[in-house]
C-alpha cells in the first residue's frame, strides 16, 4: 500500500516547486490515498521491481448486466492471498500427519491446529450445533482466506483485497448461500419458509395473518441486511485502517511542503502514530476475519434453529 | 480455555449487538455511497464501486481454496485432530480404567492379607487350644497310667505278702512241727500231729481275722 509513496515523491517536488502550496500536496495526496486503497487495472510491487499493466478483457454482456472479467490488482492479491494460505494449510496438514504419530505438533502447525479447533469447537460446532461437521471446513476456509487476506495488505507494498468492496460482497452472498441452503435443507421446504414468513404462535388466526404480513419483511430484511452488514464491516474496517494510516503518512509530506522549519520535526508524531495504527491494524485484521466467520456461524445456526 | 469461554461469553453478545448496530450504519452508509462518489469527482468513487467481475473472481478463487484445502488441509488437519483426541480420550479411559483396576488389586491384596492374617490368628487359636487338650489329655493319662501303676503295685504287694505271709507260715508250720516231732517223735505220728497244729493254726487265723 505504500507502494505509491516513491511516485508521490516526485509529485511532492513538483508542488514544492511550483509555489510550494500545502493545498496542492493535500489535495494530491487525497487522491493517492484513494488511488492506493482502489482497484486497478496495473499491479505493482516496486519493491521486487514489477510494474505489470494487466491485461484489458472485453466485457461480457449478460443480460442488461455488463460483466468485466478483466484480472485487476485486487484479483491478484486474492489470488497471492488463496495461494499462500493453500501452501500454509497443506504444509501444516502434512508436518501433522507426519507427526500425529510421534509426538505433539510444534510451531506453525501448533498455532494453525490451535485456530483449527477453536473455530471447530467454539465458532462452528458451538454455534451451529449438532450437524456442525459439514461446515467446519467452509468455516475454515473463510476465517483463514479472510485472514490472509487482510494481512496481505499490511505486508509492504500489499494490498487487502478485503478491502475491496466487491470481493466482501461476493463473499458475503457466499454466506448467504451456504446460510439459507443449510437452512433450507436442514429445516425442509415447509419450517424453512416460516424462517421468513413469520407466523407467531399463540395467537389466533386473524391476527396471525396481519402480523405476519407485517412481519415477513422485516425478517426477510433482517436476513438480507446482515449478510450487507457482513459485507460493509469487513470491507470499512479494512479500508479505514489504511485511510488512517495513509492519511497520517500524508501529514508528513503536507507538513512538508510548508515552508516553516517545524516540517524538520512534524514527521515523529505522524510515524509514531502510523506505527500504533499498524499495530492495531493486525490485530484488526485478525478480529475481523474471526467477526465475518463467527457471524457467519452464528447465522447458519439462527436459520437451523428458527425462534 | 476457562477464561477464553468467559471472554466468549461476555464478548459473543455485545458482538451481536454491534453487528446490528453496523448493519444500520452500513445502510446509511450505503446509501450515501453515491453522495461521497459524487463529492469524489464525477463518474463514482473506485472505493464504493461494485465491479461484478471481482465478484465472480472472487467466488471462483473461494471455491477453489475451498476445494483444495477441504481435500488435502482440512480432510487430514481434522483427521489427526480427531485420531489425537481419540487416542487421549482412549489413553485417559484407559489410565482411569487401569487405576480402578490397581485399586480392586489393591482392595483384593488387602482381603487377601487380611484373611490370612484371620487365618494365621486361628491357626494358631487352635494350635493353643489343640496343645491345650493334649496336655490335659497327657496329663489325665499320666494321671490314669500312674494310677493304675500304684494300684498294680499296691495289689502286688498285696499279693506278695499274702505269699509271704503263706511261705512264711508253712515254714512256720513245718519248723513247728518239725520242733515238735522232735519232741513228740515217740507218740505222735507225723500226720496227726501236722492235722492237729494245722487246726490249731487255721482257728488261729479265723480269730486273727476276726479281731482285724
Amino acid at each position: 500500500m505504500t507502494g505509491g509513496i516513491s511516485w508521490f515523491w516526485g509529485l511532492l517536488a513538483q508542488a514544492a516547486h511550483g509555489g510550494g502550496a500545502e493545498q496542492d500536496v493535500s489535495a494530491a495526496w487525497n487522491a493517492h490515498m484513494l488511488e492506493e486503497v482502489a482497484d486497478a487495472h496495473h499491479f505493482s510491487v516496486p519493491f521486487l521491481g514489477i510494474e505489470q499493466d494487466l491485461p484489458l478483457w472485453p466485457p461480457l454482456h449478460v443480460g442488461s448486466l455488463t460483466v468485466d472479467l478483466s484480472p485487476t490488482k485486487h484479483v491478484i492479491w486474492l489470488l497471492i492471498a488463496a495461494t499462500l494460505c493453500a501452501l500454509t494449510m497443506v504444509w501444516v496438514a502434512r508436518r501433522t500427519r507426519a507427526r500425529a504419530a510421534q509426538r505433539a505438533p510444534t510451531g506453525l502447525a501448533n498455532v494453525i491446529e490451535a485456530f483449527v479447533i477453536y473455530l471447530r469447537d467454539e465458532v462452528a460446532m458451538r454455534n451451529i450445533g449438532k450437524g456442525g461437521e459439514r461446515y467446519v471446513p467452509f468455516v475454515l476456509t473463510v476465517f483463514f482466506f479472510i485472514l490472509f487476506m487482510n494481512l496481505l495488505g499490511l505486508v509492504p507494498f500489499g494490498a487487502t483485497a478485503t478491502g475491496n468492496i466487491s470481493v466482501t460482497a461476493a463473499l458475503a452472498l457466499l454466506s448467504l448461500l451456504v446460510i439459507e441452503i443449510g437452512g433450507l435443507l436442514h429445516l425442509g421446504p415447509g419450517r424453512y419458509l416460516r424462517t421468513i414468513v413469520y407466523v407467531p404462535e399463540g395467537l389466533r388466526w386473524y391476527m396471525q395473518i396481519p402480523m405476519a404480513i407485517v412481519m415477513t419483511p422485516v425478517e426477510a430484511m433482517a436476513k438480507l441486511a446482515r449478510i450487507f452488514a457482513l459485507a460493509i464491516r469487513l470491507f470499512a474496517n479494512m479500508t479505514a485502517g489504511h485511510f488512517v494510516i495513509l492519511a497520517l503518512v500524508g501529514l508528513i509530506f503536507i507538513a512538508g511542503a510548508s515552508a516553516g522549519s517545524i516540517k524538520y520535526v512534524i514527521w515523529i508524531g505522524p510515524v509514531l502514530m502510523a506505527v500504533a495504527i499498524m499495530l492495531l491494524e493486525m490485530f484488526v485484521a485478525l478480529l475481523q476475519a474471526y467477526i465475518f466467520t463467527m457471524l457467519t456461524s452464528v447465522f447458519i445456526g439462527l436459520v437451523r434453529h428458527p425462534h | 480455555m476457562l477464561l477464553a469461554s468467559r471472554l466468549r461469553r461476555r464478548i459473543a453478545p455485545l458482538v451481536r449487538r454491534l453487528a446490528a448496530l453496523q448493519a444500520v450504519a452500513g445502510l446509511l452508509l450505503f446509501s450515501a455511497g453515491p453522495l461521497f462518489a459524487q463529492e469524489a469527482g464525477g463518474g463514482g468513487s473506485p472505493v464504493f464501486s461494485i465491479n461484478p467481475g471481482l465478484m465472480i473472481w472472487t467466488w471462483v478463487i473461494f471455491l477453489l481454496l475451498l476445494f483444495v484445502l477441504r481435500k488435502w488441509a482440512w480432510g487430514p488437519i481434522l483427521g489427526t485432530l480427531e485420531a489425537r483426541e481419540k487416542r487421549i480420550q482412549e489413553a485417559l479411559e484407559g489410565a482411569a480404567r487401569e487405576r480402578e483396576e490397581a485399586g480392586q488389586l489393591l482392595e483384593q491384596q488387602r482381603q487377601l492379607l487380611e484373611g490370612s492374617r484371620e487365618r494365621a490368628q486361628q491357626i494358631l487359636a487352635e494350635g493353643r487350644k489343640a496343645a491345650e487338650r493334649l496336655r490335659s489329655e497327657l496329663l489325665d493319662e499320666a494321671r490314669a497310667q500312674k494310677d493304675q501303676i500304684v494300684a498294680r503295685a499296691k495289689d502286688e504287694i498285696g499279693r506278695e505278702r499274702d505269699q509271704a505271709l503263706e511261705v512264711l507260715r508253712r515254714e512256720t508250720v513245718d519248723l513247728s512241727i518239725a520242733a515238735a516231732g522232735r519232741v513228740l517223735q515217740k507218740n505222735l505220728d507225723a500226720e496227726d500231729n501236722r492235722r492237729l497244729v494245722e487246726e490249731y493254726l487255721e482257728r488261729l487265723a479265723l480269730e486273727r481275722g476276726k479281731v482285724s
